[in-house]
Parts: C-alpha cells; structure tokens; sequence
C-alpha cells in the first residue's frame, strides 16, 4: 500500500506534541477565568472575565464591557454569548 | 495514484508554527503565528493583525479564531504584497 502520506494530522499518535498544547481546547482552558475579549461577527466586542466556553463557542463572561466602534457603550455583571456570533476570543 | 498527494488538512498542518494569512468570507483579514488548529479549523494565532473592512488594523497578542467564517489560508503570506515573495 502506499497511502504511508495519508494518515491524519489529528491522531494521537502524531509526533506534533508540542502542537497539542495549543491547539483551540488547550487554548481555552488556559484563559479560562482571565480577562478575555470577544469579538463578535457584527464587530462590537465584550471584554470581561471568562467563566466558562463550551464546543459551540458559547461563552459565558462576568464583569463586562460592551464596546461598539472602540467605545464603550455598556457594562453588565454577566453575560452569556451564543457562539455562533463569535469571530474570535483574545486574551488581553 | 499518487503516492506525494498533501490531504488539505495535512498544509495547514504543515504551517503549525509559522505565519499564517486567513482571509474571512466577510471583508475581514487576520495575519499571524500559527499555533495549533482542531478539525474544524478553528486556529490559535499569536502576534496576530487584524485587518478590518475599513484597511484598520489591530493588533492582538493570542487568540482563537472561529473557523466558520474562514474562506482562505495563505502560508507564509501577509496581506499588502509581501505574499508575493513566496
């Protein structure tokens, strides 16, 4: 057989090791209870604590702030993103 | 067959810990370091540009990008002609 190039990136028996520590999940679990900024596809983006972010990129923030052109509009105690507004999740 | 095929996945594997360029299905740009990605291509990037619909651009220190919006990676590319030297 010759399909040896074929064998997935994702497999656990891959020798990317290092690669493993950063990908998405790793990544959130990291930053899960700092401060975080989350922008969403509409451009407006909320900067708070991050309690909690589940495999929708649902998230739940605490102590935030709604900015909308870089300025801030509104600050809530908590806040629950649905994910599929979600463009990206910054640590700040 | 082809025995040198690269599986789509596999490039963007390839990349895994250099510059990446991720042009969005909107009019949206992110130029960074790619750190890891899952199977839905949603991608940690670090030293991250983020080149909005306006030409503004943003700096971001980490991040992880939603995958749904994503259209196109460019290995090695950085918007603004540099993609060029490739």
């Amino acid at each position: 057989m010759n399909n040896g190039t074929a064998e997935s990136p994702f497999s656990p028996s891959a020798e990317k090791s290092e690669t493993l520590s950063n990908n998405p999940s790793a990544f959130l679990s990291q930053i899960t209870g700092a401060k975080v900024a989350v922008k969403l596809n509409s451009g407006v983006e909320y900067r708070g604590d991050l309690q909690c972010v589940d495999g929708y990129m649902n998230i739940a923030l605490e102590q935030t702030e709604e900015y909308v052109d870089g300025v801030l509009k509104n600050q809530y105690g908590d806040v629950f993103i649905r994910g599929n507004n979600v463009l990206y999740i910054s640590s700040i | 067959m082809a025995t040198s095929q690269l599986l789509p996945l596999e490039l963007v594997d390839k990349c895994v810990g250099s510059r990446i360029w991720v042009v969005m299905k909107t009019d949206r740009e992110f130029s960074g370091t790619l750190l890891g990605f899952d199977d839905f291509v949603n991608m940690v990037l670090e030293d991250v540009t983020e080149y909005d619909n306006l030409g503004n651009q943003t700096h971001l220190e980490k991040i992880l990008l939603n995958g749904n919006n994503i259209c196109m990676l460019i290995p090695g590319g950085e918007p603004g002609g540099e993609a060029g030297s490739e």
